[in-house]
């Protein structure tokens, strides 16, 4: 699938799920906690440095945890050579440019 | 040997592979479509990431921005209940995430709990989000 051998996919879907999970919860959480923040709040939430590395650590398991998933998903339904391939390529793209993005939010804005 | 005649015997049930026209005429049970979610859910974030990112990027652009993004969100109700959706699904693909991952230690194998825990993380999902979309809008 993504050229490594399956039990490492397994084992790197699940830390990756791992991961996520932690970070879906802590803003859930603080979600409950405080309720919609201000831009005051947000903004300094996501310029402190601890929270900043956490949230690309998450954003990028995700991008890789999603990868995976679809790559596994589309041939189940898909069996056309061409628009298999086209599918993998666009996910691979998609998985890239999300990580890039990520990049480029978290740390070269303004 | 029993000597039963022919044409009392009931139509013989067909087993084969099935394809995708034929899904209507089965019911797919609660462990199935907590399965079938599952799947969805994933697709719907991995493809839903491309309208998530784009909203991290304006609400941290500027105060302007994050009030334009508040504008969108609460005041057009496509908008709503697309976030809303998407809120449901990552809470759903958590849920059961953990379930699958129980399961992998074979947990909640046999069918009344795999039943139960079905049905208990869609109705845990739900509550989650409904809790949260509650909590952001109040």
């Amino acid at each position: 699938m993504s050229g490594k051998s399956f039990t490492q996919e397994w084992w790197l879907q699940r830390i990756s799920a791992a991961i996520i999970a932690l970070y879906v919860l802590l803003l859930i959480a603080l979600l409950l906690i405080y309720g919609a923040p201000s831009y005051s709040h947000w903004q300094s939430l996501f310029s402190n440095n601890a929270f900043k590395a956490f949230t690309l650590l998450a954003l990028i398991s995700t991008f890789y945890h999603g990868l995976i998933g679809v790559l596994h998903v589309w041939p189940d339904y898909v069996k056309n050579a061409m628009v298999s391939s086209a599918l993998n390529a666009f996910s691979w793209l998609a998985a890239g440019g999300y990580a890039l993005y990520a990049i480029y939010i978290l740390f070269f804005l303004k | 040997m029993s000597d039963q005649p022919l044409q009392k015997t009931k139509a013989r049930p067909v087993y084969r592979n099935i394809g995708m026209g034929d899904l209507a005429n089965y019911r797919l049970p609660i462990i199935g479509v907590a399965s079938i979610v599952h799947r969805i859910t994933g697709v719907a974030l991995f493809v839903g990431l491309i309208v998530l990112l784009p909203m991290l990027h304006m609400s941290l652009k500027s105060e302007a921005g994050f009030e334009a993004f508040r504008t969108i969100v609460w005041g057009n109700w496509i908008a709503k209940i697309v976030l809303l959706g998407l809120l449901f699904a990552i809470v759903y693909h958590l849920v059961a995430g953990v379930r699958h991952m129980i399961q992998d230690a074979n947990k909640w194998l046999d069918l009344a709990a795999a039943r139960g825990t079905a049905t208990a993380a869609f109705v845990a999902s739900i509550v989650v989000t409904a809790l949260v979309a509650w909590r952001i809008m109040a």
